[in-house]
């Protein structure tokens, strides 16, 4: 019923989830993605959050680091939220839905990283926070300019030949997703690792990845 | 590409992209933390105004998302910014104004009279209102009790007019009026109970 016309990249539909006129589909190379996404996902939901251990330097001393119940649970939460907001974002076929999801990322990203009360990791979460409010203005000018060039959102229509998007959308949708995703990982990467929660930051890298690939896959598909 | 646009369009866009260009150049100078998250909110809006330009129902239906998804950055942004500059102050007593201790008696006294004549769901939510309005002012010490047992009388009034409509069916307008009474004051109680909930020992 539902076929891409472009199936140089991603292959062919596996299968589509209509929700009205917004139909969502998997190709295998969607699928992948949002299998890891998944397995990732239910990773950060079973394990228990890792305590980190300092060596006092010059003796025999060390002291652990200890995660209490209600940060656990929060940065799980946020984990959880955005495995979900990955894979919403990997399984939509519409660029608005699309950006919305990145923007859930960034906020759920926030969320894993500033549940640390440490001054400094709260400080780099600020920063990463503005980059990824910042980051919303290409994202959303992206697709706007999309609809406004080609008159719709769906990718089923965006990926046939007929329909050209400008090459400025294009750009503005891979920046609004760098900034969203990646760029912060780099802003604030010493910092974040540094803190304690290893299986929670693991979804920060995840996520940021796999949308990575998705909007690469978009882009070209255009 | 961009001369495919309409005119008004591309002249919009270009302005949405002088005022981008300003946005940016403000958050680059600027250092203080408070007024970075504050011109972040400035680009946010730019973003908005872009999706505005489109000018249709479609903009309209894409703005709010994009609106709440800028808010909700900002409140989680907000609340980063209060933590780690350690700005949390318990304030002492809450609402402390003239006006709540003159005017709930009359006010609530209304809203209540008001509610009554519209019944039903509505009326509820309008006397619940006031209601609300009065022990937030008065205190909300002992009262609760009260509410209490108009709820459960309120559930008596329904189930009685569940039975009736089941049972004796050509009754019907008296069970519907004793339905309406019912759950009139069991939305207004339950519409009491919003916010004085504030940790107090007999909740």
């Amino acid at each position: 019923m539902y076929e891409l016309e472009n199936i140089n990249i991603e292959g062919q539909v596996v299968t589509f989830i209509p929700f009205g006129d917004i139909v969502g589909y998997l190709t295998p190379y969607t699928a992948i993605l949002f299998i890891f996404a998944a397995v990732f996902t239910i990773i950060a939901l079973i394990s228990k959050p890792e305590k980190q251990v300092d060596i006092a330097f010059g003796g025999d001393a060390y002291y652990t680091k200890n995660v209490s119940v209600k940060q656990m649970r929060f940065q799980r939460f946020m984990a959880a939220a955005c495995g979900l907001a990955t894979m919403g974002g990997v399984l939509s076929g519409d660029v608005f839905n699309f950006t919305l999801f990145t923007a859930m990322v960034g906020i759920t990203n926030i969320g894993i990283v500033a549940s640390i009360k440490n001054r400094h990791i709260l400080d780099n979460a600020y920063e990463y926070g503005i980059l990824a409010m910042v980051g919303t203005l290409p994202l959303f000018a992206g697709a706007a300019i999309i609809v406004a060039t080609t008159g719709t959102l769906s990718m089923w229509i965006l990926f046939t030949p007929l329909v050209t998007v400008p090459l400025v959308a294009k750009l503005l949708l891979v920046i609004g997703v760098l900034a969203e995703g990646m760029a912060p990982v780099y802003v604030a990467k010493a910092e974040i690792t540094r803190a304690p929660g290893a299986p929670f930051i693991l979804m920060v890298h995840v996520s940021s990845l796999v949308l990575f690939l998705r909007v690469i896959e978009i882009v070209i598909s255009m | 590409m961009i001369l495919s646009f309409t005119d008004d369009y591309s002249f919009g866009l270009l302005i949405g992209f002088v005022c981008i260009l300003i946005a940016f150049f403000a958050m680059m100078k600027e250092t203080d933390d408070l007024h970075r998250l504050l011109l972040t909110d400035v680009i946010e809006i730019i973003a908005l105004v872009i999706i505005a330009l489109i000018g249709t129902d479609l903009a309209e239906a894409l703005i709010l998302p994009g609106l709440v998804v800028g808010i909700a950055e900002i409140l989680a942004l907000a609340e980063i910014y209060i933590e780690k500059e350690g700005l949390v102050k318990t304030p002492e007593n809450f609402l402390k104004i003239e006006i709540m201790d003159t005017a709930p008696g009359i006010l609530s006294a209304i809203m209540l009279i008001y509610g009554v004549i519209l019944s039903g769901f509505t009326g509820g939510a309008v006397a619940g209102l006031g209601l609300l309005f009065y022990f937030l002012c008065r205190g909300s010490q002992k009262k609760t009790q009260i509410l209490e047992t108009i709820s459960g009388y309120a559930w008596v009034c329904w189930v009685v007019a569940f039975i009736v409509f089941m049972t004796i069916p050509q009754y019907w307008f008296f069970a519907v009026m004793l339905a309406g009474t019912g759950i009139f004051a069991k939305v207004a109680a339950k519409m009491t109970i919003v916010g004085t909930m504030r940790g107090n020992r007999d909740v």
